[in-house]
C-alpha cells in the first residue's frame, strides 16, 4: 500500500479526481468551496512527492560513487496499442515487421523527482493564493477544475516513460494552458490569445512528432526503458543484476553502456534532435515561436504564475534534458540549441526594457531566463544541463512570486496593470512590496539568491565550453567560438535583466503614491490567502540557492543519477568545480551595475527616463529607433502577420469563396432539380372544385379503359 | 319483354342519370345543385344495381339500394350543412369563391365578362300633371321606371 509505486501511481491521480469531482459537482455542490478538494489533493500530492524524492535519493546514495548508471523506477500501468506487426521504414534488414506497443509506465528517478516536486509545491501554493485571487469569479468551480487537471497533465507530462504518451501530456498540458489563457472567454482578447498559444504550440509539436517519428524509425521503439524478451520491464539498475533486454529503449541503460553504438550519429541525429527543438521551442516560447507567451498573460494572473512562468513552459527544458543522449550524439544540434537560447534570452531582454505592462514585462523575462536553461542545456557539458535544470527549479520559485505579487498589484488597482497609471506602492502594500523586492532580486541574480547560483552556472558552463571549442578564425589571429559568443549575450542579458526587473520595481512600488481611478477603495493589501503563499515563494526565492547549493547535493550530485545523465560519454566531459569566481564576478558586478542604472533613471523624478529615450531613440537601424523597435517587439508580430497569417487568411478567403459559389452552387443546382418538376405539375392545383371532378373522372375513364383494352389474361 | 332487354333498360336509365349528374356536377358551380347533380349519379348507380338484382333474381341490389338511400339521407344532411356553413361564410353558393385552395402561385381564376347587351333607353309617353302626386316609395320608384 504505501510502497514507491503506489506513490508513483498517486501523485498524478489525485489532482485527475480532484479535477473530475469539482468539474463534475463543482457549480451544484461545492461552488465557493471547490478549492477545498484541489487543495487537499495538490497537497497530498505534494507530500508524496516529497516521499518519492526521498525514496529515489536513498537509492541513489547506496550507489558506488563513480558508477555511470542511473537510478529509475518504473511501474507499469497497462499496455496501450499492442500491436504485434508495425512496419517500421529503414533500409535492408532494419525494414522489419516490428512489435509496437505504448507502456503505459510511470518512472521516477531524480529528474522526474524534481520535477514532480517542483509543480505540486508551486501549483499548490498558487492554488492556496487563487483562492483570494479569484474570490467570487462566477466560473470559480472551472478554474479549479482546470488548474487540477493541469498538474495532472504535468505530473504525468514528467512521469511517463514513453514518447508517445509523453506528446499526449505534452498535448494535454497545452490544452489546459489554451482553456485557462481563455478563462474569461467572453474577453475577446484572451479568446484570441488562447487561440494563439493553441496555434503557435501546434507549429512546434509538429515537429516534435515528426521526430517522434524519426525515433521509431531509427530506433525501433518508443519507450524510454529497457524491455525484457517476456515484456517485463527492465530499469536501469536491473542489468547489474543480470537482466536481460529484448527491445532497447532509446534512453535505456542498454543503449547508455555504450553511447557509440546504441546512437547513431550524423544526419538522422540532427535531424531528430532539430525536431525535438522545434517541439521544445513551442512549448517553452522561445523565437521564433515566443510570440504566444506574451498574450498568454491575458488568463487569471495565478495561471501566468502557475503554467506560463513555473511548470509548463519549461516541459521544452525538461524534454531536451531528457534527450540528452540524443543531443549528445549530435553537437550540431545542441549548437543549434544554445544559439536558440541564447538569442532569445538576449531577445526577450532587449523586448521587455520598454514594455509598459507589469505582467508583459515579467513574460518576456521569462522568455528570456528559459533562454538561458535552453542555453545550459545546449552546453552539451553535464555541468550545463544540471545548470540548465537547476535554473528551471530557481525560476520556477522567483518567477512564480514576481507573477502572484503583479496580481497582487493588478488585484488591488481593481485590474490595472499599466506601470504608468500606478506607483509608490510600496507604502500601500508592504507585503507584496516586499516579496516583489525578494523575486527581483532572485532574478537578477545578486549574491546570495536563487538566481545568482543558478544563472551563473550557466554562463559558467557556456564560459567552460566555449574556452574547450575555441577555433582560430580564417585568416586571422581571433580565437573564436559559438559558445564564447553566447556567454558574453548571457552576460549583457543578466545586465539588461536586472535593468528591467528593477525598472518595473520602481515604477510599481516607488516615487509618488499614485492610484487610478479604477481601483476604487480597493487599493489595500491582498487578502491573507494571497500575501501567505507569497511569503513562502519569497523565502524560497531567496534561500533555495542557497540551500542547495551549499546544503544537498541535488544538482551537484543527485541529478546526475538521471538515466539521461549518467552515461559514460557526458561523464567523461564534465569539469571539475571550481574556477569560476571570474564569472560570478562578472555577473554581480552586471547585475548591480543593472539596478544602479535603473534606480539612477527610474528613481525618483524620472527625468533621466527622457535622457534614455532620447539616447535609445538616437540609436537608430534603418528609420526605426531603439526605442520603436523595442517597444513594438521587433515587429515580430507584424511580420507573422504579414508572412504567414495574411496569406493564410487569403488562402481561407478564398477557399470560402470556392466553397460558398462553386461547390454550394453545384450542390443548390442539384437540389433546384425537384422543385422544377414540382412547378411543371403545380397548375394541377388551381383550387377549382369542378377542375378536381374532372381530372377524378379522366382518371377514372382511364382506369376503366385500360382494364377493359387490357387482354385478358 | 325477355330479361336481357329489361336489364338493358335499366342499364340505359342508369346510365344516363349517371351521366347527366355528371355533366351537371361539371358544369355547374352553384354547390347545391352540384350537390343534386352527385345525387343524381348515385341514383343512376342504385338503378342499375336494381336492375342486376332483377336479372340475377338476387335480392341483395334492392337491399344494397336501400343502404344507399339511408347513406345518401345522411350524406345530404352532412353535405347541406356544409354548404349552409360556406354560404354564411361568403354569402354566395357559387364554388369558385373557395379557389383560394390552390397553389400560392397559381393564377386566381376570373370569370369571363359576358359582352354586355346594349341597354335600350325606352321612351315612354310623359303626361302632364294632373291632381295630386300619389306618393310613393323609393323603392317602388325603382321599379316603376324598368316597367
Amino acid at each position: 500500500m504505501f510502497s514507491t509505486e503506489t506513490f508513483m501511481v498517486l501523485v498524478p491521480a489525485l489532482p485527475l479526481a480532484a479535477a473530475l469531482f469539482v468539474g463534475l459537482f463543482g457549480f451544484k455542490l461545492l461552488k465557493e468551496r471547490s478549492h477545498i478538494p484541489v487543495i487537499a489533493a495538490l497537497a497530498t500530492s505534494f507530500l508524496l512527492s516529497l516521499f518519492l524524492f526521498g525514496a529515489v535519493q536513498s537509492e541513489t546514495s547506496q550507489k558506488r560513487a563513480g558508477a555511470s548508471v542511473g537510478v529509475e523506477k518504473l511501474v507499469r500501468l497497462w499496455t496501450w496499442a499492442d500491436l504485434n506487426d508495425a512496419y517500421r521504414l529503414g533500409e535492408g534488414e532494419q525494414a522489419a515487421q516490428r512489435p509496437f506497443s505504448i507502456d503505459v509506465t510511470l518512472r521516477a528517478d531524480p529528474l522526474t523527482a524534481i520535477m514532480l516536486s517542483m509543480v505540486t509545491l508551486i501549483s499548490l501554493l498558487v492554488a492556496v493564493y487563487s483562492v483570494g485571487y479569484m474570490h467570487g469569479d462566477p466560473g470559480y468551480p472551472r478554474f479549479f477544475a482546470y488548474v487540477s487537471l493541469f498538474v495532472f497533465s504535468m505530473t504525468m507530462l514528467v512521469s511517463v516513460s514513453n514518447f508517445v504518451l509523453l506528446f499526449v501530456f505534452w498535448e494535454a498540458v497545452g490544452l489546459c494552458s489554451y482553456l485557462l489563457i481563455g478563462y474569461w472567454y467572453e474577453k475577446p482578447e484572451a479568446a484570441a490569445a488562447g487561440k494563439k498559444a493553441f496555434l503557435v504550440n501546434r507549429i512546434g509539436d509538429f515537429g516534435f512528432a515528426l521526430g517522434m517519428f524519426l525515433i521509431w524509425t531509427t530506433y525501433g521503439t518508443l519507450d524510454f526503458h529497457d524491455v525484457g524478451p517476456g515484456g517485463e520491464l527492465v530499469s536501469a539498475t536491473s542489468p547489474d543484476e543480470g537482466g536481460q533486454v529484448a527491445v532497447q529503449g532509446v534512453l535505456g541503460q542498454s543503449r547508455l553502456e555504450d553511447p557509440a553504438k546504441g546512437y547513431v550519429g550524423g544526419g538522422v541525429a540532427l535531424a531528430i534532435c532539430l525536431c525535438l527543438v522545434a517541439g521544445a521551442c513551442g512549448k517553452s516560447a522561445q523565437f521564433p515561436l515566443h510570440v504566444w507567451l506574451p498574450d498568454a498573460m491575458e488568463g487569471p494572473t495565478p495561471v501566468s504564475a502557475l503554467i506560463h512562468a513555473a511548470t509548463m513552459v519549461t516541459a521544452g527544458v525538461y524534454m531536451c534534458t531528457r534527450c540528452t543522449p540524443l543531443f549528445a550524439a549530435s553537437p550540431e544540434a545542441q549548437a543549434v540549441l544554445a544559439v536558440v537560447g541564447g538569442f532569445t534570452a538576449l531577445l526577450a531582454a532587449l523586448i521587455a526594457l520598454t514594455q509598459n505592462d507589469l505582467k508583459r514585462v515579467m513574460a518576456y523575462s521569462t522568455i528570456s531566463q528559459l533562454g538561458y536553461m535552453f542555453l545550459g542545456v545546449g552546453t552539451g557539458l553535464l555541468a550545463g544541463i544540471g545548470a540548465g535544470m537547476f535554473h528551471l527549479f530557481t525560476h520556477a520559485f522567483f518567477k512564480a512570486l514576481l507573477f502572484l505579487a503583479s496580481g497582487s498589484v493588478m488585484h488591488a488597482m481593481g485590474g490595472i496593470i499599466d506601470m504608468r497609471r500606478f506607483g509608490g506602492l510600496r507604502r500601500i502594500m508592504p507585503w507584496t512590496h516586499l516579496t516583489f523586492l525578494a523575486g527581483c532580486l532572485a532574478l537578477c541574480g545578486v549574491f546570495p539568491f536563487a538566481g545568482f547560483y543558478s544563472k551563473d552556472a550557466i554562463l559558467a558552463a557556456a564560459h567552460d565550453r566555449g574556452h574547450d571549442d575555441l577555433v582560430l578564425l580564417a585568416g586571422t589571429s581571433l580565437q573564436f567560438s559559438l559558445y564564447t559568443v553566447l556567454y558574453y549575450a548571457g552576460m549583457f542579458t543578466a545586465f539588461l535583466t536586472a535593468v528591467y526587473t528593477f525598472r518595473a520595481y520602481f515604477m510599481t512600488f516607488h516615487g509618488e503614491t499614485r492610484i487610478p481611478p479604477e481601483a476604487g477603495h480597493h487599493a489595500h493589501e491582498s487578502p491573507r490567502s494571497m500575501v501567505v503563499p507569497l511569503a513562502i515563494l519569497a523565502v524560497f526565492a531567496l534561500g533555495v540557492g542557497m540551500v542547495v547549493t551549499y546544503y544537498t547535493d541535488i544538482f551537484a550530485n543527485f541529478l546526475h543519477h538521471t538515466p539521461s545523465l549518467a552515461f559514460s560519454g557526458l561523464a567523461a566531459e564534465s569539469h571539475g568545480e571550481g574556477g569560476h569566481l571570474q564569472v560570478e564576478a562578472l555577473s554581480t558586478v552586471l547585475a548591480l551595475a543593472g539596478i544602479g542604472a535603473a534606480a539612477y533613471l527610474f528613481l525618483g523624478e524620472r527625468r533621466q527616463v527622457e535622457e534614455l529615450s532620447l539616447w535609445m531613440r538616437a540609436v537608430r537601424l534603418y528609420r526605426l529607433s531603439f526605442y520603436q523597435l523595442s517597444y513594438n517587439k521587433f515587429f515580430i508580430d507584424q511580420i507573422y502577420n504579414a508572412l504567414i497569417v495574411a496569406p493564410l487568411r487569403l488562402l481561407a478567403n478564398i477557399s470560402n469563396w470556392f466553397d460558398e459559389k462553386a461547390i454550394d452552387g453545384l450542390v443548390n443546382l442539384v437540389g433546384r432539380v425537384p422543385p422544377a418538376f414540382g412547378a411543371m405539375l403545380r397548375p394541377l392545383q388551381n383550387g377549382l372544385v369542378q377542375f378536381y371532378a374532372l381530372a377524378m373522372m379522366l382518371g377514372l375513364v382511364v382506369l376503366i379503359g385500360t382494364l377493359l383494352m387490357w387482354p385478358a389474361s | 319483354m325477355d330479361e336481357v332487354q329489361l336489364l338493358h333498360r335499366f342499364l340505359l336509365v342508369g346510365a344516363l342519370l349517371f351521366a347527366i349528374g355528371l355533366v351537371g356536377f361539371l358544369s355547374r358551380r352553384n354547390m347545391i345543385v352540384m350537390f343534386l347533380a352527385a345525387e343524381m349519379m348515385l341514383q343512376g348507380v342504385s338503378v342499375s344495381l336494381v336492375g342486376w338484382g332483377r336479372f340475377h333474381n338476387d335480392w341483395g341490389g334492392q337491399i344494397l339500394v336501400i343502404f344507399i338511400l339511408a347513406v345518401a339521407a345522411c350524406e345530404a344532411g352532412i353535405a347541406l350543412a356544409l354548404v349552409l356553413m360556406l354560404f354564411h361564410r361568403s354569402g354566395r353558393l357559387d364554388v369558385a369563391v373557395w379557389q383560394s385552395i390552390r397553389e400560392s402561385n397559381q393564377p386566381k381564376f376570373v370569370d369571363q365578362q359576358l359582352p354586355e347587351e346594349p341597354l335600350t333607353i325606352e321612351h315612354w309617353p310623359v303626361l302632364p300633371h294632373a291632381g295630386v302626386q300619389p306618393e310613393l316609395p323609393a323603392e317602388e320608384m325603382i321599379h316603376r321606371s324598368h316597367v
